[in-house]
């Protein structure tokens, strides 16, 4: 694990397919939803147009600093989550910067962006901001439980906290993936993984008709701009870990796309069919479902 | 040498001249009172001189020039010469308290009183014992006459009432006295208690019967004279009702002969007797101290102290078949550190206008007067340097040494009762309203000033020489001299100087201790090290935000330091305890020092007082009758005793880390502690609990409780500790609150990583050690600026201080990006190491709680700089300034070594795992270049730093370039709900901030352990109100009960006799 310049460019290369990818990925999604609410949807290049616009808009006002910057800390935290993790098994190329750190590091970088961005939309000052970080930071604090005890499971079986390894310890047919070697942690951690998609039923955090779109109420122009991007590749970078933890990781870019994207349909077709949580709600829906399983994965690992 | 004699008749023939003199002639009379005093305390000083110094034997006295039987013998020796000293010395200190009183009441009541004195020591000195039956009743006629004295003064009868129930008991111990005096006489044919100690064990058959009844009369009539419970109402009357510098001499002096006259006693009845006088002795100590826990008025209050302390000398009396020559150390430290407190207090008590124990407060301003308090109360508790230190824990590795644990859990937990309302009491005076009528003119009182003084000397020195005793029987250091300790007194005499001076010179003897002794630690001690005298002297940079003198400040604050500094350097049980004693001491004393701490630091002192007597019960067990052991002697000990050792340390230590179930004092204390204070205290101390752990595990390791594996509940307690704290912090209004219960959760981590018992596990303990240090200091530094500033802690009434109080803002940032451990600041270090700590631990469940904690510090940390810092700024707080210079710059400071510690966390992790390879050699991380490798992962700080410091600033220079005509717009240029806002308070949502979270896991969060506390205290005030009923004020229910007492005695001592 060293690093040498040419992984720059690499990176960047990573970067750009992922953005690209997750841009068209988050635009289909939203149309499979619409057709599953028996609505037409929006084309899938409209995330491209939003994205010039916002950039393109003439007029911009600021609250204070940390507002300036709440979104520079969220797309940090989407572009650092994405490189330090490995993309493509078995490719230099797409390795990323994945040697800076390991699993755990992935795990909490995912927090960067979150704390950045919930300090950026308080200052703002917008109480709809604050309401949906409350609800944001209560809900994530128990959706991660099982994904955390998922985790421990997995780690706890291939005895490492290197994503590379646990890919190399799936490879080989479709029987070695975690999802069959440790069935109680995935079905642990895909619970979790329904809990930070932002998608009903634990949407609350971002609840369109009472809080309009929650923490980012107040952001516009760039700012909003900077945080479509995030959007377009933060989620990928987080199927990532959980292709890579649980299903075998990809060995190519088309393998890729498909595990990603049938992930991303896993929540979406979850929030077609379930009305929303409140967060207290959501809280003890973890907690009595998906809890135990992750417990039992700890236990039988 | 005068012979010793003389202190009778001196005070027999001053008693005579009184009486020739005219009435009138009352300052000449008061003056030979005075003079006749100090010459029969000459007399005795003397005495005690010639024996400390030459050691030579006891003196005989015969008088009338005869052997006995003959004529009556007396003896002095050290302990009847230092006994007399005490007697006539606190005669001599009240005779001049009483001055007023005398000179009303003239030669009459001055004779009386040289009667009263003389009594008490011929009761020491005599070897007779129907000499011994004279005197005391010398001493009951005079005692009777003299609690007269306040009538004086009040006039209402009270005292008149308790001097005649005084006479009522009197006759019925006389009357025991004197049959058992006839009857012993009859089958011994001696008077003399020598010859009847000889003569007692040859008797045989009937006589042996009959002997054994005289002298349980005797007994239990001498006994009597103590007060023992239940069989005492007449004498809380008299402590309650009389002039009390009367009370002085009662408590100090009658109660030191007649446990003289006790001690004499069992010579002639033999280790037979022994029990009883224990049983009695301890069932006083602690009932006496339970009855006083609702006492109001302070001089009934203290006359159930003396009760008790005279109960537990003669249950140390009791104890001299396993205490041996031990014995008069013992029993010698606990008389005198209770005789000189009590009578101190007293004295203390006569300045006082009124009985209530707030009416105190009225010490309030007086710093002198407040620190004899304090050194009264801390030698009545036992804590160091006082002489009842060094007595009580001889007295207590005797007593393990023998196995008599009820015996020693009875005197701890009395001790604990006893610190309990005295400690109490001590927060009435620094807290509570002060009446009208202060002790400021203290001139015309200059009596009672000049002997409450001559006690706090007396207490002092005798520190000094039972420290230097303890010297001597140990081949040891005086522990009064160590130098932390002297620094930290020194402060005392430095008071006067300014704050600004003192402060200068305390970071300097921090620094000045660490340079003079920092070779000597190993790098784990050296992180303790570094914390407490480098960390505290970063601390004590705040505190030159202080201006005027501070008062008190500095000692208590050095005491504490003193006890850290002592605690690292710690090598045996002794100095390790002393240590913790003094850092207890000092840091309740800086706690209390808060606006409405009083509740919260008396918690903090109750649970440290226990928690610490139960480490020295842990270390009394260990050593099994040695005075002390090296601590690496722990390693040592097996089963069955080793568990209950580890048990009584680890819940010791355990107190002071705040774990679950012994925390509920912690977040009042660390939440109304002073702006610089809270740091020490939550920063700084907390660590010492940690310390002890370590030292525990280090040497004890893994211990199996009846098929318990104390680490694996650890293990537990650890993580319960951790959620359980991160849960309550999330729902706090009052920042600095919120900051304590973080601190609760935090200390959970560093136990759960202890426990874990492996490389990482201890490396993630000492990590967090490091950087719980360094952000919890620094957030409690910038909350507690910005409620200078905005005098309120309560978050909710604060926001959008962020453009005002830039710098404190930016510390909150960066301490709560390390609480929460998101790279790449050095909190991430922590989460890494735990996370490849536990993939080799044993236990796998208690994972669970430490996930679910983690994620909700996320919680308590947002709200902490939401509220306070983004959302909507108040009217008020428009004019609002940046924190103090001094309170700003330590948080600048630790800012930057959490900036450090992130990049190159090798600085210090790198020594501390090659040491821990010593203890766990397997686990340890590779440190190649800027990666750190573990068995699992690896991690890179520098290279995390600088990928996210590029992506970061690449994106904030492009958003610069997009958005260069951004337009900084006013507060409340936001809309919602299709108006626009105008009130920031209806605005600023920040009250009640996890509603939700309350309403899913609120259940979590009943107050159940304060609950069981608080009804712990309810029950033993309850216990104490209702026992307090039986004490009616009618003296024919007195006399019944010392009857039923000497029933009760009788049946339990004698009928299980053959």
């Amino acid at each position: 694990m060293s690093f040498d310049w040419m992984k720059i460019p690499y990176a960047l290369l990573t970067v750009f397919i992922v953005f690209n990818y997750g841009l068209l990925l988050g635009a289909f999604i939203q149309k499979i939803g619409a057709r599953a609410g028996r609505r037409y949807g929006i084309p899938v290049w409209q995330n491209y147009v939003d994205l010039i616009k916002n950039y393109g808009q003439r007029t911009s006002i600021t609250h204070g600093v940390m507002f300036y910057l709440g979104p520079v800390f969220r797309l940090t935290g989407g572009i650092g989550l994405l490189l330090f993790v490995p993309t493509i098994y078995g490719s230099y190329m797409f390795s990323n910067l994945s040697f800076a750190g390991d699993l755990i590091l992935a795990l909490y970088f995912v927090f960067f962006g979150t704390l950045g961005m919930a300090l950026g939309a308080g200052e703002s000052g917008h109480p709809h901001a604050a309401i949906g970080i409350t609800r944001g930071l209560s809900q994530v604090s128990v959706a991660e439980l099982p994904f955390a005890l998922a985790v421990f499971a997995v780690a706890l079986q291939y005895q490492t906290l290197s994503v590379t390894d646990i890919v190399a310890a799936q490879q080989g047919g479709v029987l070695n993936w975690t999802l069959f070697t440790n069935p109680l942690a995935v079905a642990a951690a895909m619970l979790a993984f329904l809990g930070s998609m932002m998608r009903p039923p634990f949407d609350v955090v971002i609840a369109p008709q009472e809080i309009p779109i929650g923490p980012p109420t107040e952001y516009h122009s760039a700012y909003l701009a900077l945080m479509q991007t995030n959007r377009a590749i933060f989620p990928v970078a987080k199927m990532v870990i959980y292709m890579n933890l649980f299903f075998g990781g990809a060995t190519s870019w088309p393998e890729f796309a498909v595990k990603v994207f049938l992930l991303y349909l896993f929540s979406a077709f979850v929030g077609v069919c379930f009305p929303r949580f409140r967060v207290e709600q959501s809280i003890r829906w973890f907690l009595i479902w998906a809890v135990p399983l992750g417990v039992q994965a700890i236990l039988w690992v | 040498m005068v012979s010793a004699l003389h202190i009778i008749t001196a005070a027999l023939a001053a008693a005579f001249l009184l009486g020739l003199l005219k009435e009138q002639q009352r300052g000449l009379a008061y003056g030979i009172t005075l003079l006749t005093l100090a010459l029969m305390s000459w007399i005795s000083a003397g005495w005690l001189w010639t024996f400390a110094s030459t050691g030579t034997a006891a003196v005989e006295i015969f008088t009338a020039g005869t052997e006995p039987p003959f004529a009556i013998n007396l003896r002095i020796g050290l302990a009847e010469a230092a006994l007399t000293l005490l007697i006539n010395l606190v005669g001599l200190l009240s005779a001049l308290a009483l001055k007023d009183t005398l000179l009303a009441l003239g030669r009459r009541a001055m004779a009386v009183w040289l009667v009263a004195v003389m009594a008490l020591s011929g009761i020491v000195l005599t070897r007779d014992l129907f000499n011994l039956f004279v005197f005391f009743e010398l001493t009951v006629i005079a005692s009777a006459g003299l609690v007269l004295l306040s009538e004086h003064a009040k006039n209402d009868g009270q005292a008149l009432a308790a001097g005649f129930k005084y006479l009522i008991v009197s006759q019925f111990i006389s009357a025991f006295l004197l049959i058992g005096i006839i009857f012993a006489y009859h089958a011994t044919g001696t008077l003399n208690i020598d010859d009847m100690a000889a003569a007692a064990p040859l008797l045989g058959g009937g006589a042996a019967q009959a002997f054994a009844l005289a002298f349980f009369l005797i007994f239990i009539a001498v006994v009597a004279e103590l007060k023992p419970f239940p069989a005492n109402g007449w004498a809380l009357d008299i402590y309650e009702s009389a002039h009390p510098a009367f009370s002085a001499l009662f408590s100090a002096a009658t109660g030191a002969a007649a446990l003289f006259a006790v001690d004499k006693l069992l010579l002639i009845g033999g280790d037979a007797w022994l029990p009883m006088a224990t049983g009695i002795g301890i069932v006083t100590f602690v009932a006496a101290n339970l009855l006083a826990l609702p006492q109001t008025n302070d001089r009934r209050l203290l006359g159930y102290s003396s009760i008790a302390q005279t109960g537990l000398i003669l249950a140390v009396l009791g104890q001299r078949d396993i205490l041996g020559e031990h014995t008069l150390y013992i029993a010698g430290g606990l008389l005198l550190s209770h005789a000189i407190a009590k009578a101190g207090l007293y004295w203390l008590s006569g300045l006082i206008a009124e009985r209530g124990l707030e009416a105190w407060a009225a010490l309030r301003g007086q710093p002198l007067l407040i620190f004899a308090f304090v050194s009264f109360i801390s030698m009545l508790s036992g804590l160091p340097p006082f002489p009842g230190f060094y007595a009580k824990w001889e007295l207590i590795h005797l007593l393990a040494g023998e196995g008599r644990i009820v015996l020693l859990g009875l005197i701890l937990f009395g001790a604990l009762l006893e610190a309990g309302y005295l400690f109490r009491w001590f927060g009435y005076i620094m807290k509570r309203e002060a009446p009208t009528e202060v002790v400021d003119n203290v001139a015309h009182k200059f009596g009672a000033v000049f002997a409450t003084l001559a006690a706090l000397a007396a207490a002092w020195a005798l520190s000094l020489v039972w420290g230097e005793l303890a010297g001597l029987q140990f081949d040891r250091f005086n522990m009064l001299l160590a130098l932390p300790l002297l620094f930290a007194l020194a402060f005392l005499l430095l008071d006067w100087l300014p704050v600004w001076v003192k402060n200068s010179l305390a970071i300097a003897g921090l620094l000045a201790w660490f340079y003079l002794t920092y070779t000597e630690y190993d790098p784990l001690r050296m992180i303790f090290a570094v914390i407490f005298l480098i960390g505290g002297s970063l601390t004590l940079l705040a505190s030159y935000h202080e201006h005027g003198r501070r008062i008190g400040f500095y000692p208590s604050a050095m005491l504490m330091f003193a006890g850290l500094a002592m605690l690292i350097r710690a090598t045996d049980s002794f100095d390790f305890f002393v240590a913790w004693e003094l850092l207890t001491v000092g840091s309740y004393f800086l706690i209390l020092r808060g606006k409405h701490s009083e509740p919260h630091a008396l918690s903090y002192i109750l649970f440290s007082l226990g928690g610490a007597f139960l480490i020295l019960a842990g270390f009394a067990l260990a050593t099994q009758g040695a005075p002390y052991f090296d601590l690496a002697a722990l390693a040592d000990l097996v089963q069955p005793l080793a568990p209950w050792v580890f048990l009584l340390l680890a819940i010791g230590f355990m107190t002071k880390t705040a774990a679950i179930g012994l925390h509920i004092w912690l977040p009042g204390a660390h939440a109304e502690a002073e702006t610089d204070v809270s740091p020490m205290v939550s920063g700084i101390l907390l660590k010492a609990g940690l310390y002890g752990l370590i030292v525990l595990l280090l040497t004890m390791g893994r211990q199996d409780f009846y098929g318990v594996e104390l680490i694996n509940a650890m293990l537990w307690i650890g993580a319960l500790t951790a959620l359980i704290g991160n849960l309550l912090a999330i729902f706090q209004e009052d920042a600095k609150r919120l900051l304590a219960y973080s601190s609760i959760g935090q200390m959970g981590y560093a136990m759960f990583g202890l426990a874990l018992m492996n490389h990482l596990g201890w490396l993630m303990a000492l990590m967090f050690v490091i950087n719980h240090y360094v952000y919890k200091s620094m957030l409690f530094l910038s909350v507690g600026g910005v409620a200078k500033r905005t005098g309120t802690r309560q978050m909710y009434r604060m926001g959008g201080l962020i453009t005002l109080m830039p710098l404190s803002f930016i510390a909150t940032l960066i301490g709560i990006i390390a609480v929460s451990g998101v790279p790449p600041l050095s909190g991430f270090g922590g989460r890494w190491i735990f996370y490849n700590a536990i993939l080799t631990a044993e236990a796998r469940l208690p994972m669970i709680l430490i996930f679910l904690a983690g994620p909700i510090a996320f919680l308590y940390l947002f709200r902490l700089i939401y509220t306070i810092f983004l959302g909507q700024l108040k009217d008020e707080f428009r004019r609002v300034k940046e924190a103090p210079f001094w309170i700003v710059l330590p948080q600048m400071i630790y800012v930057a070594i959490l900036l450090v510690v992130a990049v190159v966390p090798g600085l210090v992790l790198r020594h501390v795992d090659a040491y821990l390879n010593h203890f766990f050699p397997n686990g340890g991380l590779i440190w190649e270049g800027t990666t750190i490798t573990s068995q699992f992962g690896y991690w890179n700080p520098v290279a995390i730093m600088i990928i996210v410091g590029v992506i970061f600033m690449t994106l904030f220079a492009w958003l610069l370039f997009v958005n260069r005509r951004a337009q900084k717009v006013k507060q409340f240029n936001i809309v919602f709900s299709a108006e626009r806002p105008f009130r920031p308070e209806t605005t600023h949502f920040a009250w009640n901030f996890f509603a939700p979270y309350r309403k899913a896991l609120g259940f979590l969060t009943l107050p159940l352990v304060t609950l069981f506390w608080s009804t712990m205290t309810d029950l033993l005030h309850t216990a104490g109100d209702l026992a307090r009923r039986f004490y009616t004020g009618n003296g024919q229910t007195y006399a019944f009960h010392l009857l039923a007492f000497v029933v009760i005695v009788y049946l339990f001592g004698m009928g299980v006799r053959p």
